[in-house]
């Protein structure tokens, strides 16, 4: 040990130049850092439902639309109307838009004094209070537009673009922004569309590095002042943590990964954890400085080390043992958070235990720490409650469990109500623009949410087609559906116009082949053949029924796709069901099954570590109580807050299990140390207590602080994770200092007085 | 400097001052002139193939007769099999929008059609109904860039651009180049140019031959999309100049015969 010891002292200036030569070898990757926000791209390409997607994609083209709502008392006014006929004529100039849908896109199609008409649904804006209302009456009766492209009440409209510029996200926005200004007007505009989110989410996860980074730094400095009053025992630990999140966040490019809205987290809970070791060493330094006034810096540090190295060794790797349950996770950004915040937190271990002792021989010695020279703590607040904390457990530990069950039993019930998130839709503030057009959306325009079922064959084969328009009507009963459209349901509005009520062919799919052929040429000749390219292929052998329906929780998306599925199964002609819904469904499956089974590797490798750390089975099964008390908890308070399971709270179990079991060695090491020097039980764990359980506090407090700063997150996502790993650390605190040395005095596990 | 010399360079001067030489518009003037027909019967193929370079088939016999100021074509198909049948009536008018009937073989019915859109696409394929019909002349502004050789023709380059966003919302085209050639005016070749001016349909105009009115037919047109690489042919398998169909036969009840 002491030559070990020795060493880094003696290879002071080699430590020093490879740190330095680290900070250099990461700034270049660091360079190229680039932000992908789109959460979508991350699941794994393996996933059926990606697959499915990707194959109707294939032959349909790309789908991502941007919806843009305008809300004013009467869309059909004048202005309003000049309006968003100078956007979509704008819209429909620009390559970055293959499909463009507004009042003067749609098509109206339909039957009048035996001809058939094939108009936009708008071609001249009314300036008479008649002709606006001659036009409400005509648009009430056109189900291509009638609540698809203006709703009900005539309060929205909307302009849909599909999307498939080589503009980046926020590029695209841009203009589209610009030309609102162009276009001035006094509706409300509000935006949705997976483009508009990444774009919003790129601007926000750069804000959030922006402000989050800089403020974290200073509210951590300034902790380390208040706790230390000496300059080292701000710059050296803060120093570390700088260096641990520049490594951490190198190492992103150098892995060839992009930053996600995830990737916020990774400097905070650097800010959060990466300080622990190094206070560690600084508290135990002016610990030694004020009992051996005569000890020279160098010993000082030497003996810092030799003291600190075992402890903070075990609570560095149980950390990173429980940060990386992420990597089994199957969601890249989660797996990421894992890799990174592992490699992080061993970084800012080796550097606490080589850099700090290193730089700290350059410094003279300080002065004696005030808490050092008086005796302040025993008549301190925290003091005198650990002091009857500790009574409390030692005279009634029965009841102290029964507490904590019943706690338990009550918080489980939340669980009843425990939710996995069916979408990304809460990444942005529920007031946000993206959010009000949702809204919108699922109540006046049939819904966001949309299912996708491809079919193969003739697709001009009437029974074929009577099937499709079967499943039409059966799925249309349902509330949530809000409209289903394919090649049947444009076969079935030219039968209308084309046929007048009460003929034989009208309003129906035709009985022969050659029938569907004629509809079909028609409509190439009197419209645009694209209307058509969104539900037939080219040669008429792929056919796609879309569905767009309106659903918040995964039960109403499981619903539909089981309907879809018992409708459509035993088709002999049904080729694939894809569409985003059933993606959302597959992410939220793996989410909870990343969920489960980092849950499941951080638990176990903490159970047996803890087994190896105390050699005792008991101490590995005592050990994890608390922090499946925590979890349980978080879970259960998640169920009871409403709060639902989504990329970003799945890492809260994780973390808190790394997190959480550090406090739990502590007491056990303290415990262990007081009864093998033969104090009673009692008083044992009121000594433990008032020492260990004191740093404990002041620790957790301390990790709590950095986790705060998260409440600034520009993402309601990011404040909610803050607000359940506070939670959780809460809980773990309590457990380590409440729940083990009351199960501990019940059971008087032998480990403990080895 | 002889007289001669003196001669060639007044010319030279005169020409291009543009007194004797013909405008652009002039040029295109003639150059749809020479191939505009009072009234011919035809039949053709229609091949459209999509960006995979699949292929769809129509064959098509057509007649077209001036009636008047009124021009009125009919068109049958003759293949695919599922088509079989269908016709079409087209009254074109000089001033207001066509009108179009379609007799439906499968259902027996004849329908009116009303519809304003004229820029978009002729069955399906590239061309589009305004390469189908005469242009009106005073849509346009017309240039004349340069001269050129194009497979062995020497021919003007001539710029034509929509005078305005409704004219390019019509045509779905903002300008168009035409090679036309000197000494004939029939044009070769025209590349057209999407809203933000960059090229988008290049169509080739093949195989002229000249009728017995001193006029041209194009028998072989080619319409590729330069932006989604999809392309249309129209191949005309038999052609004749005029036509004894009788006014009678182009109504909407001649239709199903």
């Amino acid at each position: 040990m002491e030559e070990k010891e020795i060493f880094i002292l003696k290879h002071k200036w080699l430590i020093i130049t490879l740190t330095v030569l680290i900070i250099i070898a990461c700034i270049f990757p660091l360079m190229k850092t680039t932000i992908n926000s789109d959460l979508m791209s991350y699941l794994p390409d393996d996933m059926p439902s990606k697959i499915n997607n990707d194959k109707i994609e294939q032959v349909f083209g790309k789908s991502d639309p941007l919806l843009i709502v305008f809300e004013t008392d009467d869309v059909l006014n004048e202005s309003t109307l000049k309006r968003i006929q100078a956007l979509s004529k704008e819209f429909n100039r620009m390559k970055d838009f293959d499909m463009v849908m507004s009042l003067f896109d749609t098509k109206s199609i339909k039957g009048e004094d035996g001809a058939m008409l094939v108009n936009p649904v708008l071609k001249r804006i009314p300036k008479s209070e008649s002709r606006r209302e001659k036009l409400r009456e005509e648009i009430k009766t056109n189900e291509l537009a009638y609540k698809l492209i203006v709703s009900e009440d005539f309060r929205y409209t909307i302009i849909i673009l599909n999307s498939v510029s080589k503009k980046t996200d926020i590029e695209l926005m841009s203009i589209i922004y610009d030309l609102f200004e162009k276009y001035p007007g006094n509706e409300t505009i509000s935006i949705n569309g997976q483009a508009f989110l990444r774009a919003e989410a790129n601007n926000k996860i750069s804000r959030d590095f922006m402000i989050l980074l800089p403020i974290g730094m200073l509210i951590m400095a300034i902790f380390l002042w208040v706790s230390f009053k000496e300059k080292r025992g701000v710059l050296l630990p803060t120093f570390v943590v700088a260096i641990s999140i520049i490594i951490a966040m190198a190492l992103i490019p150098l892995l060839g990964w992009q930053l996600s809205i995830i990737g916020v987290l990774i400097p905070i809970m650097m800010i959060a954890i990466a300080n622990d070791y190094g206070i560690h060493f600084i508290a135990k330094y002016q610990e030694l400085n004020a009992k051996h006034p005569d000890m020279t810096m160098n010993q000082i540090v030497k003996e810092v080390t030799l003291y600190l190295k075992k402890p903070v060794i075990l609570t560095g790797i149980t950390t990173i043992v429980g940060i990386s349950g992420l990597v089994t996770h199957v969601m890249l950004p989660a797996k990421q958070m894992g890799v990174v915040t592992a490699v992080g937190v061993a970084f800012a271990l080796l550097l606490s235990l080589t850099f700090i002792p290193v730089m700290m021989v350059f410094f003279k010695k300080g002065k004696v720490h005030n808490s050092f020279s008086k005796n302040k703590p025993e008549n301190g607040f925290l003091n005198k409650l650990l002091s009857n904390l500790a009574n409390i457990i030692a005279k009634r530990p029965r009841q102290i469990i029964y507490a904590f069950i019943s706690f338990l039993v009550i918080v489980v019930f939340g669980l009843v109500q425990f939710n996995i998130a069916s979408d990304f839709d809460s990444i942005l503030p529920k007031n946000h623009s993206y959010n009000i057009s949702l809204n919108i959306a699922n109540k006046h325009f049939g819904g966001t949410k949309n299912i996708s079922v491809m079919f193969e064959g003739d697709m001009k084969d009437p029974e074929i087609l009577k099937r499709m328009d079967y499943y039409e009507q059966e799925l249309e009963i349902m509330p949530e559906v809000g409209t289903v459209n394919s090649i049947a349901s444009m076969i079935r509005i030219m039968s209308r116009a084309i046929n007048d009520p009460g003929e034989e062919f009208y309003d129906k799919i035709p009985d022969t082949r050659e029938a569907v052929a004629q509809y079909l040429e028609l409509y190439s000749m009197s419209g645009d053949p694209e209307d058509f390219e969104d539900f037939v292929d080219f040669d008429y052998t792929k056919a796609v029924v879309l569905i767009q329906y309106q659903a918040d929780n995964l039960k109403t998306i499981n619903k539909i796709v089981d309907k879809v599925k018992t409708l459509m199964a035993k088709d002999k002609n049904l080729s694939v069901i894809g569409g985003i819904s059933l993606i959302d469904k597959d992410l939220s499956q793996a989410i909870a099954i990343g969920q489960r089974d980092s849950l499941i590797f951080a638990f176990f490798a903490i159970l047996i570590l803890l087994m190896i750390i105390f050699k005792s089975k008991a101490a590995g099964l005592i050990g994890s109580f608390p922090l499946l008390f925590a979890l349980v908890c978080t879970f259960g308070i998640m169920g009871w807050t409403g709060i639902e399971l989504n990329i970003v709270t799945a890492l809260l179990s994780s973390i808190s299990i790394g997190l959480g079991v550090d406090y739990t060695i502590h007491i056990f090491w303290r415990l262990k140390s007081e009864l093998k020097s033969g104090t009673p039980y009692a008083e044992a764990i009121s000594i433990s207590l008032k020492t260990t359980g004191r740093g404990i506090i002041i620790n957790a407090f301390s990790v709590i602080v950095g986790f705060s700063i998260l409440f600034l997150s520009a993402f309601p996502l990011i404040q909610t994770f803050a607000f359940l790993i506070i939670i959780s650390i809460l809980l773990c605190l309590a457990s380590a200092l409440i729940l083990i040395p009351a199960i501990c005095i019940l059971t008087k596990p032998k480990f403990l007085e080895k | 400097m002889n007289i001669r010399n003196i001669l060639t360079v007044v010319t030279l001067v005169i020409a291009s001052s543009g007194i004797f030489a013909q405008t652009a518009k002039e040029i295109s003037d003639k150059a749809s002139n020479i191939i505009d027909f009072k009234a011919m019967e035809m039949s053709l193929t229609l091949k459209i193939y999509d960006t995979k370079g699949r292929e769809r088939v129509r064959q098509i016999s057509t007649a077209s007769k001036n009636f008047g100021e009124i021009n009125k074509t009919i068109m049958k198909f003759t293949a695919p099999p599922d088509v079989k049948g269908t016709s079409i009536l087209i009254y074109d008018y000089e001033n207001k929008d066509d009108d179009m009937w379609i007799y439906m073989p499968a259902i027996r019915k004849t329908r009116r059609i009303v519809s304003s859109e004229k820029g978009k696409s002729f069955m399906g394929s590239e061309f589009t109904n305004a390469d189908m019909s005469k242009p009106n002349m005073n849509d346009f502004d017309y240039k004349i860039i340069s001269s050129e050789t194009y497979k062995g023709h020497s021919c003007w380059k001539i710029e034509t651009t929509c005078k305005d966003e409704d004219i390019e919302d019509e045509n779905g085209f903002s300008k168009k180049i035409a090679w036309i050639e000197k000494k004939t005016y029939l044009c070769h070749k025209i590349e057209f140019y999407d809203f933000a001016g960059e090229l988008y349909k290049i169509q080739s105009i093949e195989q002229y031959k000249k009728q017995s009115n001193n006029k041209y037919f194009a028998f072989y047109m080619k319409m590729e999309n330069e932006q989604n690489a999809r392309k249309s042919i129209m191949t005309i398998n038999k052609f004749q100049l005029g036509s004894k169909l009788t006014e009678s036969t182009f109504t909407p009840a001649m239709l199903k015969k």
